[in-house]
């Protein structure tokens, strides 16, 4: 067993070396890049969930870190309050603006702010009136999600899935969307009709009750896998419903690969058997540095893509959440 | 009807019946062209059920009705209305943050091209209550910062704003008001009459009916017992005479009272608005009456006796102890029970069972630790509810089912368990039946004999003179009679309530 | 007799008087303390922003503050609809809706959303005044279903509009006013005429001074109390362009903060009228000021958190203020 984590660990030391690069080339740079004398909104839909709170506090701590001013405004996980915000950023006179996240309701404001000569810069959100966007591979995450779901049932079978956002936000149109095309290959599985939509605030408790009703319409042997299409939240409360049911047999797979998913992929029996995991804290420093690049005169590309980590049952839920630094399970 | 018209209204051989009542029996009423015209009865006498068929709220089973010489068939609000007829309810239904000028025009509201005529109606109005009624008001100022007598004004005013009023009928005008207010509304309502209104007053105050109508009609049980068509001081014996024209049945238990020590005591005792400077002395074993019409204060100075209301003068002794209540909770811990006049809002959960009601105030003795003990409590409500006979004897019956007499009996037999030296009842017999009521009184006597003081509060004379030993009476505020009831006869009981003053006595 | 000296009349600054106007006082502070520590709070621009992203808030107000008016302002008993963001919402989810998914002619799509806001009005109108039932159980009720209804017909999904009629309330400014200000100022003065000029709102007022009252006077009581509702309704309409607009497509579980802002800065008007009661005029000054306060914590960095923390203590304030001027009144 212990030998056996070892190897993987090894394996990823490769990866994490990618991931390190990046990190350190990042902190070399740091050196000429300056935000100083910067006023930078940092702009969040939410802070209750890890990845949001991650994202934003990486990005803070990169602004002060470059000797810039952080003027941070957060949403409370409501889309329309977080656009809103972005006229405050606005009427603030701040230098730039670091949004993460958000739905269309954004876009206006951001077409405002270029309006006014205030460069943009979105994490998870690609926007036409954005200078860049900093993001994971998310066609790397959609994919390899539906791989693995497609493997951990046998290549057949049904699925339901959580799919609120694919139309709403471009970066979940990409996951659930190509986590869709992987499927296509294998012709033995159906995602059920119509798919469930899970709500943006409280969401675990609503996929709780959703996921319940859900077990009810579909009796043992007649439902195979349950599929968050672009985050993890949701499937706190679908791996509690499942065990409330005694329904464990039915596999979950999710995105983003929070701490707190993580743990629950980590225990024994768990239906959480696939993941795929994100580094919202390197994602919000790199949009903070990325905003200094453009000051320091840098043209950018209008992605930057940050590393993820596949993560596949229990055993690689461990190491990668000893990796990403969330302690020991 | 080519008759010449010389009464405003003719109602004759009005009958209406209520199952298991005959409340108006072909009673007649006639009001002359220009009169005030007051009606008196006791209650119950069927004066508002006269007024309610005038108003077309009642349908009469038999009987004529003219107005203004015109026979109406069917008597509906908006025919009334037509025919100007205007009611001053008891009631001033006004909106305390109105200006005058609002509320006057309330439902009648004058527009203009761009929206309310704010400044016209306010001076309609400001001229309508000097000219009319006698009264400088400013139609901007809020109904709140009137005096009562304002008040009522400002409701007389949105009655008669239309100019189309011929006949108004006052129902109890001057209830909410101190006696130093009256005569401003006396003012206004013979302001009226000059301007030719007829009008119908409806008043327990016979001094008031005396001072200002030119003629009564007086009705007992349903019907007309007499019509006076000139009334002048000399006329309150007459009235009282026919308003009571019944005997005093030995509805009462003997009257037994051994001079005990004293119980309790109240001195100057007031609240600065309702009553002023009231004086109470009881001792134990004895019944005390406190007698008083609706508005006398009566009321008010019950509920501060057990803390419903603070006082803000005088102070009260208890048991040789000064008292101070801040709660009706403070009355019950120092040992001072009340039967509270609406039994079903204040005096009973009404959907917990008998048993639990009685033993709601003394939880404690049948109380361990805290914890009810289920079998003691109901063999204590057991006993308690055979000694007092409530039926059904079931302690776990719910109070709501139980008949008015039989709730009254659960309200007593809640406090006779907690061996209470004061008792204060507030119309203890409301809405009882006459069996039940002859119970209550042999329990608020046995009360007495067991050296409990009984404070007796009544609207009904009657209940007073028959059960208490004494009986005070109060009249716009104050006290005005405190005596032995063997110094007190109906008629100068009445008198007291309605006049503040005795007439001479027929006994 | 000493009745004479019983008249009395209620001192202008009594105890009560000041505690019905701490929530106005509360306001005032917190506003200059915001004025100083965020200065440009008071820049036109600014200003600008405060009035533009009120404007769905002051519309849904409108709305309340009729039914107030109407229903008297106890908090329990008296008139209530918060129902009205929930008929907002339906309406922004059936335009976007239509307008996006179903590419549906502009005109089409109103009619179906007036006709959802004619649904929920008659609702609640029959659920109050036919059935007798509380308006705050019954709106709150018909809310909750309102808000199942706009589940299922935007599949919980966030919808993007570009209609241009829409794009035109969000963007356009006029003489350097935004467009949805104008608009919304439009139906501002249209509802104050209506419910404080005209012998209609004379007579909605008296209703809810006093039910009793009224019906001596002749009033329909019934009949208004119901118009109320529809009336609600009607802004609840009229709101979700603004709602619409504001977000560029309609998001679920936008009617919660909408609700939120609508009650508080509704009861706050009442500390603005001089006779403490609920105003129109009242409760749109109140939805600006409940905007500046949330626009100055921010620009001042205060924690999202917080923020709610503080709104939901002011309306704790306001509506315990309301209950004890009801209080003092009766």
């Amino acid at each position: 067993m212990r030998k056996h984590r070892t190897l993987i660990k090894s394996a990823f030391s490769t990866a994490l070396g990618v991931g390190a690069a990046v990190l350190l080339s990042g902190a070399a740079q740091a050196a000429d890049l300056s935000l100083k004398g910067k006023k930078i909104g940092v702009a969040v839909v939410g802070t209750q969930h890890f990845w949001d709170r991650e994202a934003f506090n990486g990005a803070l701590d990169m602004v002060k870190e470059l000797g810039g001013e952080p003027v941070p405004v957060d949403g409370g996980r409501d889309n329309q309050v977080h656009a809103d915000n972005h006229d405050i950023l606005l009427s603030n006179k701040v230098d730039a603006v670091i949004s993460i996240l958000g739905d269309g309701a954004v876009e206006p404001k951001f077409e405002a702010l270029k309006g006014a000569g205030i460069p943009v810069f979105t994490v998870d959100h690609l926007s036409p009136h954005g200078v860049n966007n900093t993001t994971s591979d998310n066609y790397y995450m959609g994919t390899t999600i539906g791989r693995y779901m497609a493997d951990a049932i046998g290549g057949k079978g049904k699925v339901a899935v959580f799919n609120a956002f694919e139309g709403a936000l471009r970066i979940c149109g990409i996951r659930a969307g190509l986590w869709k095309y992987v499927l296509q290959d294998y012709p033995g599985i159906e995602i059920i009709q119509p798919e469930l939509a899970e709500e943006f605030a409280n969401a675990p408790e609503d996929a709780r009750k959703k996921t319940l009703d859900l077990l009810n319409q579909y009796p043992e042997g007649t439902l195979d896998a349950i599929h968050v299409g672009c985050w993890d939240q949701p499937a706190i409360g679908v791996v509690q419903a499942l065990e409330e049911a005694g329904r464990t047999d039915v596999k979950v797979t999710a995105l983003d690969g929070g701490p707190d998913t993580l743990e629950i992929m980590a225990e024994d029996g768990s239906p959480f058997v696939a993941n795929v995991a994100q580094q919202p804290r390197l994602i919000g420093q790199t949009a903070a540095m990325n905003a200094a690049r453009h000051f320091a005169g840098e043209s950018l590309l209008p992605q930057t893509f940050v590393d993820v980590r596949p993560v596949n049952g229990p055993e690689e839920a461990k190491a990668v959440y000893e990796e990403l630094g969330y302690g020991t399970l | 009807m080519t008759l010449p018209v010389e009464h405003i209204l003719e109602m004759q051989g009005i009958s209406k019946a209520f199952p298991g009542v005959q409340a108006l029996d072909k009673t007649d009423l006639f009001v002359r062209k220009g009169s005030i015209h007051g009606l008196v009865g006791e209650n119950g006498a069927g004066k508002s059920t006269i007024i309610k068929v005038l108003a077309g709220i009642y349908t009469r089973d038999e009987g004529t009705v003219s107005i203004n010489g015109a026979a109406c068939d069917a008597l509906a609000p908006a025919v009334v209305h037509e025919a100007g007829v205007r009611f001053i309810h008891q009631e001033l239904h006004l909106v305390p943050y109105f200006t005058v000028a609002e509320s006057v025009f309330m439902g009648q509201e004058q527009h203009g091209v761009l929206g309310l005529a704010g400044r016209r109606m306010r001076r309609r109005a400001e001229q309508f209550l000097k000219e009319s009624l006698n009264c400088e008001l400013d139609g901007k100022a809020l109904i709140r910062t009137l005096s009562p007598a304002e008040k009522k004004l400002v409701q007389i005013a949105r009655a008669l704003i239309d100019d189309k009023a011929r006949l108004v009928i006052f129902d109890e005008p001057t209830a909410p008001l101190a006696s130093g207010e009256t005569e401003q509304v006396f003012k206004a309502i013979r302001r009226l009459k000059e301007r030719g209104i007829s009008m119908i007053y409806v008043s327990h105050y016979l001094g008031e009916i005396t001072d200002l109508c030119d003629e009564v009609t007086v009705f007992r049980n349903g019907a007309t017992v007499a019509q006076l068509n000139r009334v002048d001081a000399n006329s309150t014996q007459t009235i009282i005479h026919n308003m009571v024209g019944r005997d005093i049945d030995a509805l009462y238990p003997e009257k037994k009272h051994s001079d005990g020590a004293r119980m309790f005591s109240v001195s100057a005792l007031g609240d600065n608005s309702r009553f002023f400077n009231v004086d109470l002395n009881i001792s134990a074993g004895e019944v005390l009456g406190v007698a008083g019409l609706i508005g006398s204060g009566r009321e008010e100075f019950i509920d501060t006796l057990y803390g419903l209301r603070r006082a803000e003068a005088g102070d009260m002794q208890f048991d040789g102890r000064e008292l101070k209540l801040k709660s009706p909770a403070d009355a019950v811990a120092n040992g001072i029970v009340l039967v509270p006049r609406d039994r079903r809002n204040d005096g009973l959960v009404l959907n917990m069972s008998v048993g639990d009601n009685i033993n709601l105030a003394s939880l404690d003795e049948v109380a361990w630790a805290r914890m009810e003990k289920r079998g003691l409590s109901l063999k204590r409500a057991n006993e308690l509810s055979e000694q007092i006979d409530i039926r059904p004897r079931n302690p776990k019956a719910i109070t709501r089912f139980l008949s008015g007499g039989n709730q009254q009996k659960v309200v007593l037999a809640r406090w006779l368990a907690t061996q209470s030296k004061l008792f204060i009842l507030d119309e203890p017999t409301v809405g009882v039946d006459i069996g039940a009521k002859v119970e209550i009184y042999q329990l608020i006597k046995e009360l007495a004999a067991n050296g409990a003081a009984v404070i007796v509060s009544s609207s009904d004379p009657q209940e007073m003179l028959g059960l208490c030993h004494r009986i005070m009476v109060m009249y716009r505020g104050e006290v005005v009679e405190d005596t032995p009831i063997d110094a007190i006869d109906f008629d100068s009981l009445l008198a007291l309530s309605t006049s503040g003053a005795r007439v001479a006595s027929t006994a | 007799m000493s009745g004479t000296n019983s008249v009395s009349r209620p001192a202008l600054f009594s105890a009560g008087a000041l505690f019905s106007a701490a929530p106005l006082i509360i306001f005032i502070v917190l506003l200059i303390y915001l004025g100083i520590s965020a200065p440009n709070l008071t820049d036109p621009a600014t200003i600008n922003l405060i009035l533009k992203q009120s404007v769905p808030t002051v519309v849904v107000c409108l709305g309340l503050a009729t039914v107030v008016v109407a229903g008297g302002d106890d908090v329990v008993s008296g008139g209530i609809d918060l129902s009205i963001p929930a008929t907002a919402i339906i309406c922004a989810g059936i335009l976007a809706d239509q307008l996006t998914n179903h590419g549906s002619p502009l005109w089409s799509a109103i009619a179906l959303a007036a006709v959802a806001a004619v649904t929920m009005g008659v609702l609640n109108a029959v659920l109050v005044v036919a059935i007798g039932m509380t308006p705050l159980l019954a709106t709150l009720a018909s809310s909750v279903a309102a808000v199942g209804v706009t589940k299922v017909i935007t599949s919980s999904r966030r919808i993007n509009v570009d209609h241009p009629f829409v794009i035109y309330i969000r963007d356009a400014n006029v003489a350097g006013v935004p467009s949805a200000v104008l608009i919304a100022a439009v139906f501002v003065l249209l509802f104050c005429f209506a419910v404080h000029r005209t012998r209609w709102g004379m007579q909605l007022q008296a209703v809810g001074g006093s039910r009793d009252a009224a019906e001596v006077s002749g009033i329909k009581t019934s009949s208004l109390v119901a118009q109320s509702f529809f009336i609600a309704a009607l802004a609840g309409f009229l709101a979700s362009f603004f709602v619409l607009a504001r977000g560029s497509g309609s998001t679920p579980g936008s009617e919660e903060n909408l609700l939120l802002e609508m009650v508080l800065a509704t009861f706050l008007g009442a500390a603005f009228s001089p006779r403490r009661i609920v105003t129109v005029w009242g409760a749109v000054l109140g939805a600006v000021l409940v905007t500046a306060l949330s626009v100055g914590f921010k620009s001042i960095g205060v924690n999202v958190f917080w923020t709610g923390c503080i709104k939901g203590t002011l309306i704790l304030i306001v509506v315990a203020s309301a209950a004890y001027s009801g209080r003092a009144q009766s």
